[in-house]
């Protein structure tokens, strides 16, 4: 039989600890399931990205006409309306403005109808492209008018065909792909494809078919069974999610940023609801010892106490998901101006579902121990104030089985990889196993120390006092916290790869080939500050005397040591540069080294990583085949992984200023500006070839933008719902803490006194869980940054410190907030209400 | 939708894109260097030949996408010893060089005192669409420079890719006829004959020859390597008549 009064007086009796429990369990639902739902419209945004990148679902690449099997196959798909195609030829080749003797070379994309799939070609007319591009006229890229001296309306020479150029383009959705162009982009209608006769014997044309597959959820089937009769390797076949575009791994690398966010949440409202819980069961435990002793049966106050846990669940999972509600309905006014238009932040249905049954499943699961606690209660609890056990040694650990059990099915689930999955638990456990071993380590070492001061001793042993679960705490908090730097760190360390690889002041245009004699005219054309990098290709012979081997090298996943390197030389460190080891890029014992045939070289240290080179060793470089000795003098790294020129190898200017050299240049300038000196230097200079990567900037940084903003708001969604949910388990843990206060005053202790060693005590739990929970984050996101994301890691101390700071801040303010009522009140007060 | 996510899940951006720029641009890839591979021990005494041809050149010479043993240099060397001529030959191959670049370089290569230079250069200037008259410049500069030191020059004829257009390809594979006849220098009309446009021969890239195709390429070269060996017997004992 129930006793719904016994609940209710009993939820009554803890009101605090049960609107922690309640809290807990919606802002836990409340983060799922908002997370959940705007992930899924995020991500979907960003799938509509990465197809408009490529403007088609399935992209064939070959440099040969398709082979006929992969022609009927595509033919064979049409036919049963399974997807659409069109065949882009792209080649190079020299336009002509006839009247004026202008020629440029120019970057053709012969299109058919259906191009592009995804995505826009935005013209200078605001005309609908497909409209414009018909037989017989041409769309150019403003940079060709320029180079040619030629306005829409005016005919230009291509191959054998003369075409009138219909409009000019200034947005192209697929432009990112085609990185590195060499000359502008000019549109030809396929129709006069055959007038042009520019696809002959030794034509080198990129043949790309591109698909539209109806049913998104056949790209993948499709993909497959076109790869398994193309002929290798010369017909590549690729998916708009797997094609290697530089902004593949980037968008990867977000959204699996997102799974891990999702993961992080769940963890840390596991984390919330069973500190909550454990705290709320606890303050009954007084109330449990009165009735095992007056004869309860366990059935009876189990059954009761799961009825109490489940009404505050199910209030708790209501007031979530109304609160979810609310927020979606907010959100977009609070995010409107930040988020991008195309990101809808609608929960759907099914993931309220998922959150319900999540939430449900967190609260049953991390139930069952404080639960088990509750069902091995002596009586005599009542009389001794010390904790219960938690039972057998075999239910606990069968409860942690299946938590763990649970969490890896999610983790799984959520990465959608079983290994990685595997691998990303097994990390955590490791991590968690550390923070409690440190954590022992620390409280036993704690435990031998006696401080002077009173209130500092009182502070010390408060945390050895029994019924105070100071370790549960320490390693519940770090765990959490650690969590939260964590998401913290990985963002950061994104958004400094990524984000801030595109600055305003990024070069937009590359100039290669300039000859040393030809340096000055050229900075006299560009009239404009650049900078200029000597480059001397060399290869590396030995390092310490030890040859590299090609064949080893040859099988390295990312770069080699036996590829042609682009050394160069000069006596100081570029912006993003920063010396790890030696004082100097050179040393002070360049003399000691010429005597000896050696010159000094400064290395980078990723290329250092790669031949394990080390600051003493000697590299010979074979440049251009004379042998160079070089003694490697100090080690550099790249502060910020910008779009900028890198060099592994840094020689001084008089070791490698005769050898054989060409310049390469970086430039930031207008548009007009920049074809002004394209002018110029194809009349002055008609070697340099000059890359214009505006347009590929302008694209990619937009999409960096976009999805900076929305890490930026996932983050701090987490890391504010994550907090609130730390504030609440402290607050449940600490108000257990306010008998003390009263004991202390009994004893004739001043308030003030109370608040110090409250707060002695805070601090020091503050400061153990910050620092384990600084540690671990770093560990953990230096391990996510290095072998997940594969991007370069900063440990940003200085920010560390502030966010254990404000943690320290936060506990002790969150304490003294829990024990404040208590320090006012007198002590016969409260003890009159606990007798 | 779901994403897949792999393991190497991600790289930075900036190292693609700088990749892409330093690969497909200036490329390097393995070259033929004499420093044996697999042998930690001190170089063993140098070989004596009878003289030394200078490969100089580009990717095609460098050998980019294939083994250097497997580059027409090496390849090239090994006919030459096998027809018993004791003919070193250097690969001095840059991936991505135009033709500015090698002449910029000449008076190293000169430096290195080679008998004989094949000179393989143009193709990257044609494929940025550089003026013919450029590459023809430089490349008849370079001859002239060679040829001032006393070096046997072969100059590799070299023909643009078909879609860049009639005219200049036209004119770009009259530049090394013109050149040659100018600065009297022997001519291999083709280098890529039997090689270009042929699928089997070329990486899927389309421009790089395979291990096949470099086998092709040697044996182009050859007979006017044996040529230069001749003239350059002819004119040494001349000089020796002439001193003693």
């Amino acid at each position: 039989m129930l006793n719904f009064r016994f609940i209710f007086r009993q939820i009554r009796s803890s009101h605090k600890q049960a609107l922690i429990f309640v809290f807990c369990v919606a802002l836990s639902l409340l983060t799922l399931v908002s997370l959940g739902g705007f992930s899924s419209s995020v991500r979907s945004s960003m799938l509509k990205d990465a197809r408009q990148l490529h403007a088609a679902d399935i992209i064939i690449h070959s440099h040969y006409p398709l082979s006929p099997v992969l022609t009927t196959a595509i033919k064979d798909y049409e036919k049963q309306g399974l997807a659409t195609s069109a065949v882009v030829h792209e080649f190079y080749s020299m336009t002509s403005n006839t009247a004026l003797e202008k020629s440029v070379l120019s970057h053709l994309k012969v299109i058919e109808k259906g191009y592009p799939f995804y995505g826009k070609v935005e013209l200078a007319s605001g005309r609908d492209f497909s409209e414009v591009l018909k037989e017989g006229t041409i769309v150019v890229e403003q940079s060709a008018l320029d180079r040619l001296g030629a306005e829409p309306g005016d005919s230009l020479q291509i191959g054998s065909a003369e075409l009138i150029i219909a409009d000019t383009v200034i947005a192209e959705p697929d432009r990112p792909v085609s990185f590195f162009s060499f000359g502008p982009r000019i549109f030809v209608a396929a129709a006069d494809l055959e007038r042009l006769d520019l696809i002959r014997m030794g034509s080198r044309i990129h043949y790309n078919y591109l698909l539209k597959v109806n049913d998104p959820a056949m790209v993948d089937r499709l993909a497959d069974e076109l790869a398994s009769v193309a002929v290798a390797p010369q017909e590549r076949v690729n998916t708009f999610e797997n094609a290697e575009s530089g902004v593949k791994r980037f968008f990867e690398n977000f959204l699996f940023f997102l799974n891990l966010i999702g993961i992080f949440t769940l963890l840390l409202a596991g984390i919330g609801i069973q500190t909550a819980l454990g705290a709320l069961l606890r303050d009954s435990e007084y109330t449990i010892g009165i009735m095992k002793a007056v004869g309860a049966t366990n059935r009876f106050i189990c059954s009761h106490f799961i009825l109490m846990i489940m009404l505050l669940g199910t209030f708790g999972t209501l007031l979530g998901l109304s609160l979810s509600f609310l927020l979606q309905l907010y959100l977009p006014a609070l995010f409107g101006g930040i988020l991008p238009a195309s990101v809808d932040l609608v929960i759907a249905w099914d993931t309220v579902f998922e959150g319900l049954l999540l939430g449900t499943a967190v609260v049953g699961l991390f139930s069952f121990m404080p639960l088990r606690r509750v069902r091995n209660l002596k009586p005599a609890a009542i009389f001794r104030k010390e904790r219960g056990t938690a039972g057998g040694r075999l239910a606990q650990y069968f409860t942690i089985g299946v938590i763990t059990c649970f969490f890896t099915g999610l983790t799984i689930w959520q990465l959608e990889d079983i290994a990685t999955g595997i691998y990303f638990v097994l990390g955590l456990v490791g991590l968690l196993g550390l923070n409690t071993l440190i954590t022992q380590a620390l409280l036993r070492i704690i435990r031998k120390k006696r401080p002077r001061t009173l209130a500092l001793r009182q502070a010390f042993r408060g945390l050895f006092r029994p019924k105070n679960a100071t370790r549960a705490i320490i390693i519940t908090l770090s765990a959490s916290l650690s969590v939260i730097f964590s998401i913290y760190l990985i963002e950061q360390n994104l958004q400094a790869t990524f984000i801030q690889s595109y600055p305003p002041d990024l070069p937009n245009a590359y100039f290669l080939d300039i000859q040393p004699t030809q340096r000055q005219k050229f900075s006299t054309i560009l009239g404009t500050e650049a900078q200029f990098y000597p480059i001397i290709r060399a290869r590396l012979a030995s390092i310490n005397g030890r040859a590299i081997d090609r064949e080893i090298e040859r099988q390295r996943r990312r770069d080699n040591l036996s590829r042609e390197f682009n050394l160069t030389y000069r006596d100081f460190l570029l912006d993003d540069e920063q010396l790890i080891v030696g004082d100097s890029l050179f040393g002070n014992r360049i003399e000691e080294l010429r005597q000896r045939g050696e010159v000094p070289v400064s290395v980078l240290d990723t290329v250092a990583e790669i031949g394990d080179i080390r600051v003493g060793n000697l590299l010979v470089f074979s440049v251009q085949s004379i042998p160079l000795k070089a003694r490697v003098t100090s080690m550099r790294t790249r502060t910020e992984s910008q779009v900028r020129p890198y060099f592994y190898f840094v020689f001084q200017e008089e070791t490698l200023k005769a050898a054989p050299q060409t310049i390469f240049s970086a430039a930031k300038m207008e548009r007009a500006k920049l074809a002004e000196v394209q002018n110029r230097l194809a009349k002055e200079l008609p070697n340099i070839s000059v890359i214009d990567i505006a347009k590929t900037i302008e694209i990619l940084a937009r999409i960096m933008h976009k999805l900076s903003t929305i890490v930026q708001f996932f983050t701090s969604f987490s890391i504010i719902a994550g907090l609130l949910i730390i504030i609440s388990s402290i607050f449940a843990t600490r108000l257990a803490r306010i008998r003390e206060a009263v004991y202390y005053k009994i004893l004739g202790a001043s308030s003030g006194f109370v608040l110090q060693v409250f707060t002695l005590e805070n601090f020091l739990i503050a400061m153990v869980c910050g620092l384990l929970a600084g540690l671990i984050a770093q560990a953990g996101s230096w391990i996510v940054c290095s072998r997940v994301f594969d991007i370069s890691y900063h440990p940003l101390p200085g920010r560390m410190a502030i966010m254990v700071g404000i943690t320290v801040l936060l506990v002790i303010g969150v304490g003294i907030g829990a024990s404040l009522s208590i320090l006012q009140q007198k002590p016969a007060g409260f003890l009159r209400d606990e007798e | 939708m779901k994403v897949r996510i792999t393991k190497s899940a991600g790289k930075n951006l900036c190292k693609l894109l700088l990749c892409l720029l330093f690969i497909y641009v200036l490329a390097g890839c393995d070259r033929q260097d004499k420093p044996s591979s697999n042998n930690p021990q001190p170089v063993a005494p140098a070989r004596i030949y009878e003289g030394t041809i200078i490969a100089l050149g580009d990717s095609l010479t460098a050998g980019l996408g294939v083994a250097e043993e497997e580059a027409y240099p090496a390849v090239l060397e090994e006919k030459l010893q096998q027809s018993g001529y004791n003919w070193q030959v250097i690969n001095g191959g840059i991936s991505g060089e135009t033709s500015s670049g090698a002449l910029t370089r000449i008076n190293w290569i000169i430096a290195q005192k080679p008998d004989i230079v094949i000179l393989e250069t143009g193709a990257n200037d044609g494929m940025r669409g550089i003026p013919t008259w450029v590459i023809k410049d430089n490349i008849s500069q370079a001859a002239k420079l060679l040829k001032e030191a006393g070096v046997e020059v072969i100059l590799a004829g070299m023909q643009m890719l078909q879609n860049l257009g009639p005219d200049y390809t036209k004119e770009f594979a009259a530049v090394y006829p013109a050149v040659a006849q100018e600065q009297k220098i022997l001519l291999i009309p083709f280098f890529l004959e039997q090689v270009a446009g042929t699928p089997s021969l070329n990486l899927p890239d389309f421009i790089h020859p395979t291990p096949e195709g470099h086998r092709i390429v040697a044996q182009t070269v050859y007979p006017y390597v044996v040529k230069a060996i001749q003239a350059r017997r002819l004119d040494r004992s001349a000089k020796n008549k002439k001193n003693r």
